[in-house]
């Protein structure tokens, strides 16, 4: 079949973001709730005029295209993302560009901080394991679930700052 | 020039996951240039983060029990928000001037606000809070209620020239949004980009300003 003419084809953006997450999340499972959330937020039809289509993601940074009319929206659905496979993660967009090579370059150079995995029980601020580390930000595993259970979630986030022995 | 961006209300530890410095760090990445840190009045504890805002957001079961702890923590803390959801208590925290912010009115049966409160909060300088963390906690149906009632309460202040303040009500980092994103959910509703920018940042700003000139008239 003749391809599209450029002056009839849709034009696209592409968001870049990152994702934090508690563990590691494998790229078909961010994909489908991706779409998910977007069949939640706007239904099958909103969800065809987004025009949404997954690019990549590489464990931390991916890119998502959408036409361009719609960036507000792909950013609503990325932010209401919350879960995935019972894992806290958090979708931050760091920027919208009109090619994947320029999106690439602008906004995913980010240096990413090594995750070091560490071992030590700590008191200060609760008592309990902390398990790893990256940057100045420590994740402790707590005896007491309370805390946790209520802002549903598996650790308690502290920073080098706050118990300095850590260091 | 980027916008003075403000989250007035995160709960820290001991009642959110995350220390007032983590939280603090992970939202300057984001965009913000300051939190300000409203444990609800069970939780409510001196310990705080000096590079952070410090408030309060008052549980109560009664009007009476509200008036109680507004009178208690109008002198210790810079910014009064009430957790809003009951009619009565929702009502009561419009009348009171030294209210800063009335959080999710939304969360009782109905909308929570209707032209009479609207009117008395924009008399007393009470500001809407609105926050979107039902949009990652709860399920489809809950969410569309919540929106449907957000609507109407963004409706309302805008007609009566409520103040209206985007929040993330943060319980860990994971809760935090960055600003552009609340933006976009904040464009579900009826708001427009710039008042949604307003409502990140100079309305919080403005609350800010109000407890200092407060705090200055007290001393």
């Amino acid at each position: 079949m003749k391809p599209l003419r450029p002056t009839l084809r849709d034009s696209f953006r592409y968001v870049a973001f990152t994702l934090n997450s508690e563990e590691p999340v494998r790229t078909r499972d961010l994909q489908a709730e991706i779409f998910d959330a977007a069949k939640s937020l706007f239904g099958d039809v909103g969800v065809s005029k987004l025009g949404i289509k997954f690019v990549m993601f590489d464990g931390t940074k991916g890119l998502v295209r959408c036409r361009y009319q719609h960036v507000s929206e792909l950013q609503a659905t990325l932010a209401s993302i919350g879960k995935i496979e019972n894992n806290r993660v958090g979708v931050t967009v760091v920027g919208t560009s009109g090619t994947i090579k320029a999106a690439i370059e602008k906004y995913l150079q980010i240096d990413e901080k090594i995750r070091r995995i560490i071992s030590s029980y700590v008191t200060v601020p609760v008592s309990g394991k902390a398990v790893r580390m990256r940057g100045k930000e420590i994740d402790i595993i707590p005896e007491d679930k309370e805390i946790v259970d209520r802002a549903d979630v598996r650790f308690i986030g502290i920073t080098i700052d706050d118990n300095e022995r850590l260091i | 020039m980027m916008p003075d961006y403000v989250d007035i209300s995160v709960h820290a530890f001991p009642e959110g996951a995350d220390t007032p410095k983590r939280l603090n760090l992970v939202a300057r990445s984001l965009g913000f240039t300051a939190i300000g840190l409203t444990a609800h009045s069970p939780y409510w504890s001196q310990f705080s983060d000096s590079n952070a805002i410090s408030g309060i957001e008052i549980v109560a079961h009664s009007v009476r029990d509200l008036r109680k702890k507004i009178a208690f923590f109008s002198d210790t803390v810079a910014v009064i928000s009430v957790h809003g959801g009951d009619e009565q208590i929702n009502r009561a925290a419009c009348t009171d001037d030294r209210v800063d912010l009335l959080m999710h009115p939304e969360r009782g049966k109905r909308g929570g606000l209707n032209q009479v409160t609207a009117k008395i909060a924009e008399k007393n300088g009470v500001a809407l809070g609105l926050s979107f963390g039902y949009f990652w906690k709860t399920g489809q149906v809950a969410r569309s209620r919540m929106l449907a009632f957000q609507h109407q309460n963004v409706v309302l202040c805008q007609k009566f020239g409520v103040p209206i303040v985007i929040t993330s009500d943060a319980y860990s980092h994971f809760d935090l949004r960055a600003p552009r994103q609340l933006k976009a959910l904040a464009r579900l509703l009826p708001l427009e980009d710039t008042e949604a920018t307003a409502a990140l940042s100079s309305a919080p700003r403005n609350i800010i300003k109000r407890s200092a000139q407060k705090e200055e008239e007290r001393a």
